[in-house]
């Protein structure tokens, strides 16, 4: 694999954090360590755009092979707290909701026993909270563990 | 308000039942067979709340061996033709790579993916028909198991009770449901289509014309779009709305633009929404949605329902307004109203009014398509309006 140079940079940028986090599951996103943001990365084939750091959290923003932009949002302590999507197809939700997959599933189970129609997708058990909207060619998405998310950051800024 | 397209179905309907085909009227005139009948109701799982539905038929490419399907539901939001193999008892041949393995496909919408065999048809839609189109057989057999790839991608919505229809007729903005994308071998493809003998499936790269395909744009006439109409429904719903689908844009006297306005989309297929002074840009037109979505309750003020959470649920109806605005500058403002969604009666299956939140963006669903007639015209056809994309009302 050809590494460029932006990813090597973001490798390095990346290393401080490393150095203080405990590397949980590689194949997590939400809810895992900073280091599942490469492995997501790794996963889509992707490139990493960009990281933006302010005083609550970092942004690291991977742009997928096949034109999706997953954004991961990084708290303090390492961890994802939120990831955000936009693009034609929707991302591997296993890798990019982690452990959080089977309780999306098991939510999407739930709206489908009570199925009203399709409708936009809007999930809140407490714990996960994941929206999702767009159609074949424009999707767009996000989610968020609330119990993770820094204070003061509003839900709507995560995209 | 029931406006010409409407009418003149109802009206060759009550007086010349046996309209149909090729048929002329008794003045001599083609009469259309452009069309045909729409209905929004509870559809074949019987637990669908502002489904769009209508009947397809397929045939044995060439032949005469032929199947009529209800209970398809009726999506401007994507492309390409899908029916639950449950739903199918037409044998239709498979679509096969070189080595004879049979292509599948896995695709998303918004809230789950569909799994299944490409299989051709001849496709029957009114008096039209496009051939030899490949479809979506959902859950068809003879396929190794489904690749994690696809069943990470979401939740399977493969049988009936889990799609709410026997299918889904994609007539939306674009030719194909993939497109370009599909075509790329390497990690651009975005990975929908799979070949798949006995030993698994693998992603692969599939031309254009062997994707699902908008079977509107392989009609020989009436092939640049589609328009949908539906009449009004009264104020807390109704158990059922008829409307028509008309096939083709200006090219016959019951499917004139008139005074509708074209809102051109961007390249995936949105537009913008104004409200409350600030636009929105992730917002589109989807028949296959069923309510209004916008925005969240801090912005729009109107609560969330405590029973229904996807909802709007404000005491009493608010009027609502915003403002369409197409890539090409053109506007148009609308006023929709949001009911109580906890408190719709239970026995109907049609609202204009049902609404809830998504943060950020509009999606115009069916709530929207009652008392209108909507027009989406497919990429890269001619319309007396320009060529499409593009949506217009």
């Amino acid at each position: 694999m050809v590494r460029t140079p932006s990813t090597r940079l973001a490798r390095a940028l990346l290393l401080p954090l490393m150095l203080t986090v405990v590397p949980s599951n590689a194949f997590a996103a939400l809810g895992g360590s900073v280091t599942s943001v490469d492995a997501d990365r790794v996963h889509v084939q992707g490139a990493l755009m960009r990281i933006v750091r302010n005083d609550t959290f970092a942004l690291h923003e991977i742009r997928s092979a096949s034109g999706t932009m997953i954004r991961e949002y990084v708290n303090g302590s390492g961890t994802v707290f939120a990831v955000a999507w936009d693009g034609p197809w929707l991302p591997d939700l296993r890798q990019v909701l982690g452990d959080h997959f089977d309780r999306y599933q098991a939510a999407m189970r739930a709206r489908q026993s009570a199925k009203t129609g399709r409708g936009v997708v809007a999930i809140n058990d407490g714990g996960l909270v994941v929206q999702m909207s767009g159609h074949p060619r424009a999707f767009t998405g996000r989610a968020y563990v609330p119990a993770l998310m820094p204070a003061g950051v509003q839900p709507e800024s995560l995209r | 308000m029931i406006r010409p397209l409407l009418a003149a179905f109802l009206v060759i309907a009550a007086a010349t039942p046996k309209c149909g085909g090729s048929s002329s009227s008794p003045d001599g005139t083609t009469m259309p067979t452009n069309f045909q009948s729409i209905v929004v109701n509870a559809g074949p799982a019987n637990n669908y709340l502002n489904g769009l539905f209508t009947s397809v038929t397929l045939c044995v490419p060439g032949q005469s061996s032929c199947q009529t399907i209800d209970g398809v539901l009726v999506d401007t939001g994507s492309s390409g033709l899908r029916i639950l193999a449950s739903a199918l008892t037409l044998a239709l041949p498979p679509q096969t790579d070189v080595g004879g393995a049979p292509i599948a496909e896995c695709f998303s919408f918004l809230d789950g993916y569909t799994w299944g065999g490409v299989q051709s048809a001849d496709i029957k839609l009114g008096g039209e028909q496009a051939s030899g189109v490949p479809v979506q057989v959902i859950g068809s057999g003879g396929l190794p198991a489904i690749p994690p790839a696809c069943a990470n991608s979401g939740t399977s919505e493969n049988t009936l009770a889990t799609l709410g229809a026997n299918g889904v007729l994609g007539v939306g903005l674009f030719r194909q449901d993939c497109g370009p994308g599909c075509v790329g071998i390497g990690a651009s493809n975005p990975g929908l289509y799979y070949s798949c003998p006995s030993s698994g499936c693998q992603t692969i790269a599939q031309p254009l014309a062997r994707q699902l395909q908008n079977p509107v744009w392989l009609f020989p006439t009436d092939n640049n779009g589609v328009v949908i109409q539906l009449p009004s429904v009264a104020a807390g719903g109704a158990v059922t709305s008829t409307g028509m689908m008309a096939f083709g844009i200006g090219t016959q006297s019951d499917n004139a633009l008139g005074s509708a306005k074209v809102l051109t989309v961007d390249a995936s297929g949105n537009l913008s929404t104004t409200y409350g002074g600030q636009t929105y840009s992730g917002s589109y037109l989807d028949s296959g949605t069923n309510g209004i979505y916008f925005l969240d309750s801090r912005t729009t003020g109107l609560p969330i329902c405590t029973v229904n959470t996807d909802f709007y649920c404000p005491t009493t109806t608010q009027a609502q307004s915003a403002t369409f605005r197409g890539v090409n500058a053109t506007t148009i403002p609308v006023t929709f109203n949001v009911g109580n969604a906890d408190a719709l009666n239970g026995r109907f299956n049609a609202f204009s009014e049902v609404a809830g939140p998504n943060p950020g963006a509009f999606a115009w669903g069916l709530s929207f398509f009652f008392g209108r007639t909507i027009y989406t015209a497919i990429e890269g056809q001619a319309t007396p309006g320009g060529v499409g994309p593009y949506f217009a009302f």
